[in-house]
């Protein structure tokens, strides 16, 4: 790159443009995002589009109140939260299991693991729906808690062996030397030690069930309906009224930008699975 | 099938002249005493028709007790909502029923038929007058195999919605009359300065086969299937009729494949098309100052003819009651039905923005003069066809076919002589595959 | 190393998430290979039976359905080498010591793409991308191009949704080529530079070898997630116009929802699964040797 081969001082100036330029180009939907949930149906129509105006919440209150996202909203909220309960009382244990335990078939176990997070929920989704119907659970929160867990155990567990793998086993051998069982070395010093791994698996699982659209889609049309399904309403209709739709998405779309910047350093491990540090 | 409907149709409308009489008056509070406290669960969509219903509901749940809770749901997902409903044992207490999947609903036995309540005195208003709907609507839209089902609720025709003053400016004092006229004169008069003629909403899904597909078979003599259920889309009439819509792209927007009703209404109301065949639905839309931008200069007339005749597109909905309420759920969801589509709400669903299917609320000539629709729509439910695109339970499966092969045409991916024989070949194996051919299902549609 | 636990214990730790996973992840996957076996739509309960392997048979000669994978395909071949060319210049931006206020908040904002609701960039998309109301459109008369017909044209359509994709997913392969670049031992690194001024060199000789890795893991995790991409494309234009954007997922939840062919949809799913254990297994062979 041309860059090195100029004075410091210049390529420090063509540096911080590039870093603005990228910065720009991955936030700037966002901004045109929230700039026209706070314009009227008129001003968001305009032609062309306007930078300048007076903003409005109409379209929030809209938005929450008449068109119920806000209960959408909720439903997200009780779904991600219970499927990450779930996942972490679940996965830990056995990812404590996978990286200290010795036993047979421990490879397919991870293989099986694993291939979870490859699948595509258009798979599982229309057998789901015809199982839901059998077993009563069609438009349940439980239905989706239960669904989410096929991609939100196979998370936790992964980042989780990662991180008991690397608590000291010293410690283990001391503690199995005064008797202790695995479950207490497991609860009182493993888990403590592992609690920042446990923290970040538990907000991808977060993520990533609170963005899931087509289990929502299928299994849950009315009472447990989250937040990204309520994006496909307005995917058509006789308006296309910009402002709501994009007041609907602000919305969705909040609480996952705020976790995901918490845990920003983790989402790639997490993404790959500890392929990838 | 039209005269068995309609000798049904007269044969509940004496029925229900006869079981009302000098017995006490019935009143919907009366009648609804028992129900007091049921809630009944129906799908609506977002159009003005269930935005007009959404406001008569106070007025209903204070007088019975029964509350109405409605989901809204863009028209695409209603069906496969509806399906997955009733087949799971859902919720669901009304049926909304598109014009095009009555046949599907009855056969699949989802719905109850209308004569399960109206020869229930007790539920049965001595008002609802039958004979009051067009006789077209209910045999269309509630009607399947001579059996009624439901009660026409949101209501449509094809209509042409014209832009006065760009038609003035072209030197036209009159919209088009004939399909031919749009292509010879006001096509090429009107398609300059980057506006359009006309556009047609054509978009991949039911807006293809209903709007796009069906209009330009009818009008031309032409028909999905002839009396045999064969493909008919191969016939002289079907071909020509399909492409002549070809043609006529060359005086719409490109990318009109696009298109769908939000996009094709725009474009008539911010003035960039001359004229649209659209739904009856959206002369709201277009007289409201706040979405359109020519409430002066709007007109509307029936759809232009075609060689054989006016065939103006035929759509709607009715609403009936679904099988897997309970006793309780589908006595309170009849009334609801029989009360928002009765002859005494009907002024007041036509003020609020809804067209209902009752004769009577079209009586009054200064009506006209407000909803300026209203001839062209009284005319065209005179001359539609029930058949505009069959009804049967296929329809489904069929409607995608066509859908895929009807873009492909106009994107010039197939032939129109291509396409139809694709869609015929489809249709028919469809339709072989479910015994319409060695007798097991009878030839209706 | 690893303990020899009782069984008892083992089935006290795993076997909780094991239950889980069999009871949601295996047994829908069995019924829905039992139902890929029957003619079976929702409409057409009553008439539902037994076909062996015909709709098998009906997808593999089904047009569409190739039509569809092919898309997906093509979709792979052009985003994956743009976001893989795109993330290596950000990593590369990124990996160079100094202005670390200014990567670290760049480095944040990348995080950002990546986390959005899929749903949600497909209706960003529909609102940036009109014709007449798009923001797009407008930079693009900046620069004197007349607005394009993103949604309403089968080629744009297609390379919206291509677009669309490399904005999300380049700045995780930056962020994976970034963890890639910073195993290379500092010393190496240093030393080379010492030797050449030459920033292409340094990047063919020493980086790249330490980058193949990230860049195996990029391939074969795109693959699946392209494989299983919906959300976006759905909500943006449902796989039109046409089919110009109808991906292997949007087929398949078309022919169930749509067509309510549940037998038909089942067996392109299975078909589908199996490519992606395929890709599953392979990601496992190159990184987890060890477990």
């Amino acid at each position: 790159m041309a860059a090195t081969d100029m004075a410091p001082g210049r390529s420090r100036w063509g540096e911080g443009l590039l870093l603005a330029a990228i910065a720009l180009f991955c936030v700037f939907p966002f901004y045109w995002m929230v700039t026209t949930s706070l314009k009227t149906q008129v001003v968001a129509l305009a032609d062309p589009p306007v930078w300048w105006f007076t903003p409005t919440l109409a379209n929030y209150a809209e938005v929450l109140f008449e068109d119920r996202v806000g209960v959408a909203l909720v439903n997200s909220l009780i779904v991600a939260v219970f499927t990450t309960a779930l996942a972490v009382a679940l996965g830990c244990p056995a990812a404590y299991a996978l990286a200290r335990f010795e036993f047979r078939g421990k490879r397919d176990l991870w293989f099986w693991f694993i291939t979870n997070r490859f699948v595509s929920p258009v798979v599982l989704a229309f057998p789901v729906f015809l199982i839901s119907r059998e077993v009563g659970l069609r438009d349940t929160h439980l239905a989706l808690i239960l669904m989410y867990l096929t991609f939100c155990l196979p998370i936790v567990i992964w980042i989780c062996t990662d991180q008991f793998r690397s608590v000291p086993r010293e410690l283990d051998e001391a503690a199995l030397l005064e008797g202790a069982s695995q479950w207490r070395i497991f609860r009182s010093i493993a888990l403590p030690l592992a609690m920042p791994g446990v923290a970040v698996s538990a907000i991808l699982s977060f993520i990533f069930a609170w963005n899931e659209l087509l289990f929502a889609y299928i299994l849950a049309p009315n009472r447990a309906k989250t937040a990204p399904a309520m994006a496909v309403t307005f995917m058509e209709g006789y308006d296309v009224p910009f402002g709501k739709i994009m007041a609907t998405s602000t919305l969705i779309v909040i609480p996952v930008l705020i976790f995901a910047l918490l845990a920003s350093r983790h989402l790639v491990r997490g993404l790959t699975m500890g392929a990838v540090k | 099938m039209k005269t068995t409907t309609q000798a049904s149709v007269l044969a509940l409308a004496a029925a229900s002249a006869l079981t009302a009489g000098p017995a006490a008056a019935w009143t919907l509070e009366e009648a609804a005493a028992p129900y007091a406290g049921t809630e009944i669960e129906v799908l609506f969509l977002d159009r003005p028709g269930y935005a007009a219903a959404i406001e008569m509901l106070p007025e209903f749940e204070a007088a019975t007790g029964i509350t109405v809770n409605y989901t809204t749901v863009p028209y695409e997902n209603a069906l496969g909502e509806q399906v997955r409903d009733f087949v799971a044992g859902g919720d669901l207490d009304i049926a909304l029923i598109d014009l095009v999947w009555i046949g599907n609903f009855a056969e699949n036995g989802w719905i109850v038929p209308i004569e399960t309540f109206t020869s229930d005195p007790a539920l049965a208003d001595p008002d609802l007058d039958m004979a009051d709907f067009f006789p077209l609507v209910v045999d269309a839209f509630g009607s399947w195999n001579g059996v009624t089902y439901g009660l026409p609720f949101d209501n449509y025709s094809g209509l042409l919605f014209y832009n006065r003053c760009m038609l003035e400016e072209a030197g036209f004092t009159e919209p088009p009359a004939t399909w031919q006229e749009v292509m010879d004169t006001y096509g090429p008069a009107l398609t300059k300065d980057g506006r359009y003629a006309f556009a047609l909403q054509s978009k991949r899904n039911e807006t293809q086969s209903a709007d796009s597909f069906a209009r330009f078979l009818w009008p031309f003599g032409g028909s999905f299937l002839n009396a045999e259920f064969r493909s008919n889309l191969n016939s002289p009439e079907s071909q020509a009729g399909l492409q002549f819509r070809q043609d006529l792209m060359a005086f719409m927007p490109e990318g009109i494949v696009a298109y769908d009703h939000a996009e094709v209404v725009n474009a008539l109301a911010q003035g960039d098309v001359a004229f649209i065949t659209e739904w009856s639905a959206f002369y709201s839309t277009l007289k409201d100052p706040e979405t359109s931008t020519i409430v002066d200069c709007l007109g509307v007339a029936p759809e232009p003819e075609g060689p054989a005749g006016r065939k103006p597109a035929l759509g709607g909905f009715s609403l009936a009651v679904a099988s897997q309420a309970d006793e309780a759920e589908q006595a309170a969801a009849w009334l609801f039905i029989q009360w928002v589509t009765s002859k005494a709400n009907a002024g007041r669903y036509l003020e609020l923005g809804g067209v209902p299917a009752r004769q009577s609320a079209y009586a009054d000539p200064a009506l006209a003069e407000r909803f300026t629709f209203i001839p062209a729509l009284v005319e065209s439910w005179q001359e539609g066809v029930p058949e505009f695109r069959p009804r049967f339970a296929e329809w489904p499966t069929i409607t995608e076919i066509v859908q895929e092969y009807g873009t492909r045409m106009m994107l010039g991916e197939v032939t129109v002589e291509e396409g139809a024989r694709a869609i015929g070949e489809r249709m028919e194996a469809v339709l072989e595959e479910a015994g319409y051919y060695d007798g097991r299902k009878p030839l209706a549609q | 190393m690893q303990t020899r636990v009782s069984r008892l214990t083992l089935l006290a730790f795993l076997g909780p998430a094991v239950a889980a996973l069999l009871a949601v992840g295996i047994v829908p996957l069995l019924y829905a290979a039992w139902k890929s076996l029957h003619d079976f739509n929702l409409t057409r309960l009553a008439q539902q039976r037994f076909v062996g392997l015909d709709n098998y048979a009906a997808v593999l000669t089904d047009a569409s359905f190739w039509a569809a994978l092919g898309r997906t395909a093509l979709l792979f071949g052009i985003a994956v080498p743009v976001q893989v060319a795109l993330g290596l210049l950000i990593a590369l931006t990124l990996h160079r010591p100094g202005l670390s206020a200014f990567k670290a908040l760049t480095r944040l904002s990348l995080v950002l793409p990546m986390a959005t609701t899929y749903a949600v960039v497909g209706l960003l998309a529909q609102v940036m991308l009109n014709q007449k109301y798009g923001v797009v459109n407008q930079m693009l008369g900046w620069i004197g191009i007349d607005a394009i017909n993103f949604i309403g044209d089968p080629t744009n359509a297609f390379v919206a949704v291509v677009l669309w994709d490399i904005w999300q997913w380049t700045p995780f392969v930056a962020l994976i080529l970034l963890a890639g670049l910073s195993t290379v031992p500092p010393e190496i690194e240093e030393a080379a530079r010492l030797e050449t001024k030459s920033d292409r060199a340094i990047l063919r000789h020493v980086q790249l070898p330490y980058l193949v890795p990230s860049l195996v893991a990029i391939l074969i995790l795109r693959t699946a997630d392209t494989l299983k991409l919906f959300d976006m494309p759905f909500t943006m234009t449902r796989g039109g116009p046409g089919s110009a954007t109808e991906f292997i997922a949007i087929l398949i939840e078309r022919t169930g929802n749509r067509q309510f062919d549940i037998g038909l949809a089942a067996a392109q799913s299975i078909l589908m699964l199996a490519l992606t254990i395929l890709l599953a297994r392979l990601y496992i062979r190159v990184f987890y040797r060890e477990v």
